[in-house]
């Protein structure tokens, strides 16, 4: 095996990961609604982590992202006239729009947020959050307060029976491709001068900057990659997914902390761990809430902080010390 | 003030010794020379451009390495990573893809001694092979000048001895103008330096090759006091 691709040997987990959840879900009755919440979940610690893993900077304003992406495929399914026309192209459409807001959200924030170390960047992104929010509200942007339903939109566009194709399988498989090319990215970046950049910069930035690195540049392009596959997880799985949207709803904070858990869970900054923490937090997620509803986060509260303190590194990191010098080494980072 | 009317010039491939007790503003000077901080008055230049106003990032690509008194490697990277960052950022930067950067880092490791630590975590080396992969991750920038801060406190004599020889010899084989910084370790000066200059209470108070400045007696003042009649008891 050549170098090159020697390179990308990481990448196997993942995807298998991907495949496996895919084909349970295909073909298991009764799997596929835990396996879309799973591939949301995994997408959106693969997304994360390329920001909060790589730089070390806590986003308590993730969700906002999310929340722009899916008001950016919400307007092209409300504001365009003439869906028919469009039909599934209304989707790429949708996609760039969200990818397009998120960019743009994202480097107004990281702007005047990047300048910040530490819990001050992360109280700032609190602010955003919420501030977007209220703004979308109180200004009646986007119709403000009442949000926006577009199912009647997607059978104009799609058709009945596409539309609900679209909202219960389509949907749930673009969310696995997101993941599976966000991790790509993560790859492609730890393995490039932006990763090394990173790291110097998560370990130490000011010893970085005296090394060369041009620290705001690069925490930039984390941030802005990273939000940007947020916003199109969010045009995906919370507009094409479930077809309305309320500020209230999509700029919740609590994504944002189970974002931060799954990261932290699988090991942040590793390729694999956003797809372990993923995995690990959703199916504990989903039987807590059947075996022990309402209960669920009582339990789940503890079981986090005892897994963070025994392994800090989360599973991922605990899951490398253990392969050190054997032959599955180079398949997992 | 930290630093007030402090005026120096270094030379191209020079050893300089700047000597200071204890918040006589030695790292001050470092970090303006770097670029963590900026000078409220007065100017920096490196080869004759103005830097006074350039941030640090800026600096380390025209050939300012430094290393830092309390070592400060990025621990969770291997060694071998963290001196490639030097190959990658430093005045090589641009012209350096990533495998390169990597071969340099192992060259320059090897140089330093650390060859069996490579793919060791830099958090978990010793203090003094810290020092020794922080003096790696600055020449791997390929530097003009280095500003070296307290490259020796806290090593055993014999070590001492040692890394000023391998101080000198890198020096003079890549022709590195090197400012070694120096609180009170003072065989480490005479080793090395041809110039000294000696801080006291953030103003010059000296400027002389080695030998006479360490003789002169306003230097022993700084450092030991004033010497007093003894009073017969």
């Amino acid at each position: 095996m050549n170098k090159r691709t020697h390179k990308y040997l990481p990448l196997f987990p993942v995807l298998a990961a991907y495949i496996v959840m895919f084909i349970i879900g295909d073909n298991v009755a009764g799997m596929w609604q835990l396996v879309g919440m799973l591939a949301f979940y995994c997408a959106l610690g693969q997304a994360f982590n390329i920001f909060l893993g790589m730089t070390g900077y806590v986003d308590f304003g993730y969700v906002a992202f999310l929340g722009v992406g899916t008001y950016g495929m919400a307007l092209a399914l409300t504001r365009i006239k003439n869906l028919e026309a469009f039909g599934l192209g209304i989707i790429p459409i949708g996609l760039l729009l969200a990818l397009v807001m998120g960019i743009l959200l994202s480097l107004a924030v990281g702007a005047v947020a990047l300048r910040l170390r530490g819990a001050y960047f992360a109280i700032a992104t609190i602010g955003v959050n919420e501030g977007f929010r209220y703004l979308i509200e109180g200004a009646k942007i986007w119709n403000g307060a009442e949000g926006m339903i577009f199912t009647a939109q997607m059978n104009e566009a799609f058709g009945r029976d596409t539309a609900s194709a679209i909202m219960t399988y389509w949907s749930d498989i673009f969310v696995l491709v997101i993941a599976a090319l966000a991790a790509l990215v993560t790859l492609v970046y730890m393995r490039s001068k932006i990763g090394y950049a990173l790291t110097a910069l998560r370990e130490d930035e000011d010893a970085a900057k005296v090394m060369g690195v041009n620290v705001t540049k690069y925490k930039i392009i984390a941030f802005i990659t990273s939000a940007g596959f947020a916003a199109i997880l969010g045009a995906v799985s919370w507009a094409l997914k479930t077809p309305y949207v309320f500020p209230p709803e999509v700029f919740e904070i609590h994504y944002t902390v189970e974002a931060i858990i799954i990261v932290l869970l699988g090991g942040a900054g590793t390729l694999l761990g956003p797809v372990m923490g993923g995995l690990v937090y959703g199916i504990s997620k989903y039987y807590l809430s059947i075996i022990l509803p309402g209960f669920q986060l009582l339990i789940f509260a503890p079981v986090i902080i005892i897994i963070i303190l025994l392994f800090p590194e989360g599973i991922v990191g605990m899951l490398k010390a253990r392969l050190k010098g054997t032959s599955l080494e180079s398949f997992v980072i | 003030m930290a630093v007030y009317q402090v005026s120096l010039e270094i030379g191209q491939g020079e050893f300089v010794g700047i000597v200071g007790p204890n918040g006589s503003g030695k790292t001050t000077l470092f970090n303006v020379i770097s670029g963590v901080y900026y000078p409220e008055e007065g100017h920096v230049y490196f080869e004759d451009k103005d830097i006074t106003r350039l941030p640090p990032y800026s600096r380390a690509p025209l050939g300012i390495g430094r290393t830092f008194q309390i070592p400060r490697p990025f621990g969770s990277a291997t060694v071998r990573e963290n001196v490639a960052v030097g190959a990658m950022f430093g005045a090589r930067g641009g012209k350096v893809g990533v495998e390169e950067s990597m071969a340099i880092a192992e060259k320059t490791i090897d140089r330093v001694g650390l060859a069996e630590h490579r793919e060791k975590a830099a958090g978990t080396l010793t203090p003094v092979e810290k020092k020794l992969m922080e003096i790696a991750r600055a020449l791997a920038m390929s530097p003009k000048l280095l500003l070296m801060d307290e490259a020796m406190a806290g090593m055993h004599p014999n070590d001492i001895d040692q890394m000023v020889e391998f101080i000198r010899k890198i020096a003079k084989e890549d022709h590195i103008a090197v400012v070694a910084m120096v609180e009170h370790i003072m065989r480490a000066v005479v080793g090395m330096a041809e110039k000294v200059i000696v801080l006291h209470q953030g103003a010059k108070l000296i400027d002389a090759p080695t030998k006479e400045a360490l003789e002169d007696p306003r230097v022993i003042e700084v450092y030991l006091g004033r010497p007093k009649e003894v009073q017969a008891c």
